[in-house]
């Protein structure tokens, strides 16, 4: 079986993404290995995730397609971001983001970002989808193209289940 | 320095391909009042986001110069944005910082720290290969000229003076609308 980060690349990669400005997860750390890895991606390290929003903004802006790899902690973080370029600027871009904090995660710190991430997104009004197998990864292409005709980001929360591979 | 003075000597020293972001606030207005040919896209809110933007632009326009105009205060809101472009290190890009210490369209508000920051310091801190501070108008030329002969991403720091910059009413087209006039006059007619 295909590895689930070899499947979100090849998706990112069919959808014409060659831009995926980052920070780190741990759930996250073989997508974030296989990017680095593919030469025909440019991978840009951002210390705060909505810099990678912007980055993603800017790209578009200049005719390139790109997407930001982030925890759920950075959409919550980046809800100012994500709603200005949905309804201000109307840029389309995604983001993929573990989404951490649910039944299935371990830690009680990451308990509250899982309580909260879907209410936010909600309340913004920000297009999103859970990804909870590795065959939905290949819906990516689905919200990428939602993305472009609506002309706004999109957020796709992928489970512990999609990411280690256990559909 | 009169930031219309800054602007101006930016202007002179841009190529006809180069492309100009301009962070919130007054930047963009005295930017705005040179008619530059050059397209030009004001990033307006959210604030904090010029320099990411202009980096994104930079990476998807690997021919053109980008040229970012920016306040302090959009700057201030978000340093870490200058590790990410000191580690993309795109050589098109260069950044011209508008140092006067305050929110100037806020209502003249003073910056954390104001008068005690280098953002030139910060930026060579952060990985950039070369940053500099302008020390009064008869130095800005030859900085200026160094910038830009220089490979990026570069950033260079004008002291401005402080300047009336009233709140401006809404202009005639939303962001959406400038967003696609910019794209427009940088790819051509989709």
């Amino acid at each position: 079986m295909t590895a689930p980060a070899q499947l979100v690349l090849a998706e990112l990669k069919a959808c014409g993404i060659d831009l995926v400005a980052s920070l780190p997860d741990k759930w996250l750390s073989d997508i974030l290995d296989a990017v680095e890895a593919d030469a025909d991606v440019t991978h840009v390290r951002v210390t705060r995730e909505d810099d990678g929003m912007g980055i993603c903004a800017g790209a578009y802006l200049g005719g390139r397609k790109a997407a930001l790899v982030c925890q759920n902690a950075g959409v919550l973080l980046s809800t100012n971001v994500l709603a200005g370029y949905a309804f201000h600027h109307q840029i389309p871009f995604l983001v993929l983001a573990a989404y951490r904090g649910r039944e299935d995660d371990a830690y009680y710190y990451q308990i509250y970002k899982g309580r909260i991430t879907v209410p936010v997104l909600e309340a913004i009004g920000v297009p999103y989808g859970i990804l909870d197998d590795p065959g939905d990864f290949k819906r990516i292409r689905d919200y990428q193209r939602q993305s472009q005709l609506a002309r706004m980001p999109a957020v796709l929360l992928m489970t512990s289940r999609a990411l280690a591979g256990r559909g | 320095m009169r930031r219309g003075i800054a602007t101006g000597l930016i202007k002179a020293r841009l190529q006809p391909t180069d492309v100009v972001l301009c962070g919130l606030g007054s930047t963009g207005r005295a930017w705005r009042e040179h008619n530059a040919p050059n397209p030009t896209y004001y990033a307006s809110d959210p604030m904090g986001m010029g320099p990411a933007v202009a980096l994104g632009l930079a990476l998807a326009q690997p021919n053109r110069g980008v040229v970012l105009l920016e306040g302090d205060g959009d700057l201030s809101m978000n340093l870490g944005a200058l590790l990410a472009i000191a580690g993309a290190a795109p050589p098109n890009l260069r950044i011209a910082v508008f140092y006067n210490r305050r929110y100037e369209t806020g209502g003249g508000q003073p910056l954390a720290a104001a008068g005690k920051i280098s953002f030139a310091a910060i930026a060579r801190g952060a990985g950039f290969p070369w940053a500099a501070e302008i020390d009064d108008g008869h130095a800005a030329e030859p900085v200026l000229d160094e910038l830009f002969a220089r490979t990026g991403p570069g950033l260079v720091v004008f002291p401005i003076e402080a300047e009336d910059s009233p709140y401006p009413p809404a202009g005639d087209l939303a962001q959406s609308e400038e967003r696609i006039l910019f794209m427009r006059a940088l790819h051509g007619p989709s």
